[in-house]
């Protein structure tokens, strides 16, 4: 119960801020938008017709055809068509979410180690770890609520609408999730190290961009060539090697969730626990300052 | 610190009053010794379910209104309905915060404040109850609700700890003092011993000789008489020599040689108090002078 008490507070605080609500009324918005403008006609538990935005699809041998000719053959399949909106909404909606959410949750850890707020939380009868991982966990309920809300909600409309139900859509929401979690490790890392939200919300930053920066060296077998010193090929190559290992891996990520919404393959799960284990790991060095530290 | 009573800590800024607060909480740890509260050690969670806290410059969640705020500490301390909403709106009323109830806090006065932190550090009834500075910024009607709420609970049998600056406060409320400087014990005692009389007297006196007074102070060289007369005379002004107060800092013997001298002078003397000190001068004599 106390717990759950740290938890709600923490979703009351990000929802005070309004910058979720933000997120949710523009994901909310989408869906009123798919909810009203596709239309589908069904005839013997089969679609007959669908029109979204304005463009007609029909019947075709293949399944639905968009916008090919009166016999519908070069056309587009209703499930390809659905599955490509829901990538369209997805490479607008994750990143939008996910950068949200880092910059709601980054004072989470800042704003209670003010002085007064935390003499008063260290009083009670709760652990400093539970007290600082319910804290996290409240600020990943609330955006991974969001992200749930996003691609159940469309999944759900264009489901009822056309039939076509696309789990990899879910799939890639939960992975979106996961991958704010590993950030969100970095975050609470930084906010106890330096007990600023703007700082934290730089090195996210940072972070995000450095994990994009090191793939590239990194998938590259031939770029240490470039490097004439062995001793600077190595050490550059084993720090690219670290930084791409140790951080989330922001680009594999957003490759997954694309592959999984296309159904064109699964969770490359090494790459998820790698990236798990980094932000696990940032959590766990966290919780362990945040519990040894005095205010 | 034995159980009951309430229990004063002073001491200067920076004396370490406040982490000595927080160590006994577990907010900070010490480098070095060792602290038990309650029988148990500092953080112990069964130790902390038994203590209510106001720390200084308390803040809370803005987005919260005052009820919330209680029933949320009620939560972090364990409570469960009916008995947290009971005891909310107990507290709400006891501390006359039933009008503010659903106002978020951040639109608080400071005594609002105040009141809200002390429901809050009483919220799970607790048997030791630690306040830093809890009358900070309050008015004089608001310290007084404050100090007949402390006196409630010292009637019911909570242990109060108080660090506070307010000496005539501590003076009122406190059964025991300690006096910290720079980290260290200095003087601890009860509230009685620390200010009982000894060494001071206050002689009231009619029909002094307006003159007499080089007499009186051969007599008693620690004699504090009225202001004089016409600069350069020495003597007693008129009104003062009819109706007179003397303070005489000295032992039995030099009162005795007082009253003497007096008594020679045809002075009538109305009454002879040993002078009680307060908190507040045994406080400056201890950490301003030096006083071991």
């Amino acid at each position: 119960m106390k717990l759950a008490a740290i938890l709600i507070d923490t979703a009351r605080e990000l929802l005070y801020r309004r910058t979720l609500l933000v997120y949710f009324g523009i994901v909310t918005l989408t869906l009123l938008i798919f909810a009203v403008a596709l239309q589908t006609d069904v005839a013997g538990g089969a679609i007959a017709s669908l029109r979204i935005f304005g463009v007609q699809g029909r019947s075709a041998p293949g399944g639905m055809s968009f916008g090919g000719g009166e016999g519908g053959g070069a056309g587009l399949s209703a499930e390809a068509f659905v599955r490509g909106m829901q990538l369209a909404v997805a490479f607008v909606l994750y990143p939008l979410g996910i950068l949200l959410s880092v910059l709601a949750t980054a004072s989470l850890v800042p704003r209670m180690l003010e002085k007064g707020v935390i003499d008063l939380l260290l009083s009670k009868p709760v652990s400093r770890p539970a007290l600082f991982l319910s804290r996290y966990l409240g600020g990943l309920l609330v955006a991974t609520v969001n992200l749930v809300y996003l691609v159940g909600g469309l999944g759900l409309i264009l489901g009822l609408k056309t039939g076509i139900w696309n789990g990899g859509f879910l799939a890639s929401g939960l992975l979106m999730a996961l991958y704010f979690a590993c950030l969100l490790g970095f975050s609470v890392l930084v906010g106890v190290l330096s007990r600023s939200t703007t700082v934290s919300i730089m090195v996210v930053g940072v972070i995000y961009f450095v994990s994009l920066f090191v793939r590239l060296p990194h998938q590259n077998a031939d770029w240490p060539l470039l490097i004439t010193s062995p001793a600077w090929r190595l050490g550059t190559q084993a720090l690219i090697e670290a930084l791409y290992h140790g951080l989330p891996q922001s680009y594999d990520f957003g490759q997954m969730a694309a592959r999984l919404i296309l159904r064109q393959g699964g969770v490359a799960w090494g790459t998820a626990f790698n990236s798990a284990l980094s932000g696990a790991g940032a959590l766990a060095l966290a919780t362990f300052l945040f519990a040894r530290r005095d205010f | 610190m034995a159980g009951g009573g309430v229990f004063g800590l002073l001491g200067p800024n920076g004396a370490g009053k406040t982490t000595l607060v927080k160590l006994a909480l577990a907010i900070a740890f010490p480098t070095s010794g060792r602290a038990r509260v309650l029988g148990r050690a500092p953080g112990d969670i069964a130790a902390k379910a038994r203590i209510g806290y106001l720390p200084e410059n308390h803040r809370y969640p803005s987005h919260l209104t005052g009820e919330q705020v209680l029933h949320y500490f009620a939560r972090l301390s364990g409570l469960r309905d009916p008995e947290r909403s009971r005891r909310v709106a107990a507290l709400l009323k006891r501390v006359r915060m039933e009008g503010a109830r659903d106002v978020k806090v951040h639109r608080y006065s400071k005594g609002m404040m105040q009141r809200l932190g002390m429901a809050q550090a009483l919220v799970n009834e607790p048997d030791l109850l630690i306040l830093d500075e809890p009358t900070d910024g309050v008015d004089p009607v608001g310290r007084r609700e404050i100090r007949d709420l402390l006196l409630e609970q010292k009637e019911r049998g909570t242990t109060i700890f108080l660090n506070s600056h307010l000496l005539s406060e501590v003076e009122r409320l406190c059964d025991r003092v300690a006096i910290l400087k720079e980290g260290r014990l200095v003087r601890e005692g009860n509230v009685e011993d620390l200010t009982r009389p000894g060494g001071s007297y206050e002689v009231r006196a009619h029909h002094l000789r307006p003159d007499g007074l080089a007499a009186l102070r051969a007599a008693a060289p620690g004699l504090v008489v009225p202001p004089p007369g016409p600069a350069g005379t020495g003597a007693l002004r008129p009104a003062a020599a009819s109706d007179t107060v003397l303070q005489l800092a000295g032992d039995r013997a030099a009162l005795n040689r007082l009253i003497d001298a007096l008594r020679a002078q045809g002075a009538e003397i109305d009454a002879v108090l040993p002078r009680r000190q307060s908190l507040e001068e045994v406080f400056v004599r201890v950490v301003g002078e030096g006083e071991p």
